[in-house]
């Protein structure tokens, strides 16, 4: 992305106080540009009027409705990057969802900082949020052939908790958990043959 | 159409299937008969001797997502009727549910080559004997163990935290089987069995979570209390 880019910002939080206040900060920097605000969600409509950056207090979303994040801010690239602005902290799971979180104590430059990683983290998540990694392949099939994570481990020469994490990975990735079911998604597609699990 | 609002004992039996009809299963499995005309919940289950913190509860776990049950509103009465409940899910998933799923899946296999057909089915026939297994064991071991709990006997074989902490996931391989059959499995012309396959996954793996957190939610806490009532830790 050129260097001199203007990032589009549209900021979702209920108080008009909070928000007149980020919308000033914001608006200091000639990278960012903050063009709307919007007291909640209900106002938002899928409109062609696409943002860079979301910037929202997550406080306005109904938890109830456990809503995913992305869905509400569906773009046909879907490169939009989603920042949650909060007053307090939050559920790790919640924040998770989220590129980046500003605090509200945050310093200007800490803002700008965390938009910076905001933008660079919602980059990565999208190029590997569904693929498998050539690691994450090798391990798979490892899994598959019925290794145990400590033979994974030595085999790799990675720790444990490595393996563990990277299975997590694959995992969350595949939407398989057990290993019977990874062994038949490597079957089915050609990773291991059938005659070396037998 | 689901509501917001719990369910309550003044509403009318029928307005409870007409808000979300998957409670017909609960209805069925309770063994309350249809045709209840205007009778409120209350009077349904003053009926049939069920007490309407324990019949509210389960319908409030079947119809609303984030519901808690508070176990500590039921009584050790209620024990009878919460194993005679799960007894009749038990023998729905075994004489319905699963043969069906087993019959459809086989069905649809039968389009795959060898491979992908004997794979699929396999793990299919695995998971099929070892949610039986589940089952057999809460029915053969479980129930029977609670049973003599409420018969007064204080026999110390067992504890109902062992089976807290050996209660498996039954629908972690379920999920794995959707989204193989979804994501991973070639097309073929023939969808529509396809389709049939995954409904009846869908279906069978909302109503075991809700299954699970009767067991887990509401079971376990009671035959919990009633054990520490006996003087046991």
């Amino acid at each position: 992305m050129a260097e001199n880019k203007i990032y589009k910002i549209l900021l979702i939080e209920p108080s008009e106080i909070v928000a007149s206040g980020m919308s000033a900060i914001i608006n200091r920097s000639s990278e960012f540009k903050l063009t709307t605000i919007l007291p909640n969600l209900g106002y938002h409509t899928n409109s062609n009027n696409s943002f860079d950056i979301v910037i929202i207090n997550p406080a306005v979303i109904d938890y109830n409705e456990r809503y995913d994040i992305r869905s509400i801010f569906y773009s046909e690239d879907n490169k939009t990057t989603i920042v949650a602005l909060t007053y307090t902290s939050h559920d790790e799971n919640v924040l998770r969802q989220y590129d980046g979180c500003i605090g509200i104590y945050d310093s200007a430059d800490r803002i700008f900082q965390k938009l910076h990683n905001a933008i660079k983290e919602s980059k990565e998540n999208k190029s590997e949020l569904y693929e498998l990694s050539t690691r994450e392949r090798d391990i798979l099939v490892a899994v598959a052939k019925g290794k145990t994570n400590k033979e994974i481990a030595d085999e790799f020469n990675i720790s444990i908790y490595t393996v563990i994490s990277h299975r997590r990975n694959i995992s969350r990735k595949l939407g398989i958990s057990s290993i019977s079911g990874l062994t038949v998604y490597a079957i089915m597609n050609k990773l291991i043959d059938i005659s070396s699990i037998q | 159409m689901k509501s917001n609002t719990l369910y309550s004992e003044k509403m009318k039996a029928a307005e409870l299937i007409s808000a979300d009809w998957n409670l017909l299963s609960i209805f069925e499995r309770l063994n309350i008969k249809l045709g209840f005309g205007e009778a409120t919940v209350a009077e349904i289950c003053t009926r049939y001797n069920l007490s309407p913190e324990l019949f509210l509860m389960i319908c409030n776990i079947y119809s609303f997502e984030n519901y808690q049950p508070e176990a500590n509103m039921l009584k050790k009465e209620d024990l009878p009727h919460i194993l005679s409940y799960l007894r009749a899910a038990h023998k729905h998933y075994m004489a319905n549910s699963f043969p069906r799923l087993h019959d459809h899946i086989h069905i649809m296999m039968e389009e795959y080559e060898d491979t992908n057909r004997y794979i699929l089915n396999k793990f299919y026939d695995d998971y099929d004997s070892e949610i039986k297994k589940h089952f057999e064991y809460e029915e053969l071991s479980v129930f029977p163990y609670i049973e003599s709990l409420l018969d007064g006997k204080n026999e110390k074989i067992y504890t109902i935290k062992k089976f807290e902490d050996n209660h498996t996931n039954v629908e972690e391989k379920l999920n794995d089987l959707k989204n193989i059959i979804i994501k991973y499995l070639p097309g073929t012309y023939t969808s529509s069995i396809r389709i049939k396959v995954l409904n009846e996954i869908f279906k069978i793996e909302s109503d075991l979570k809700k299954h699970t957190m009767v067991e887990n939610k509401i079971l376990i806490p009671l035959v919990t209390n009633l054990e520490n009532s006996h003087g046991r830790k």
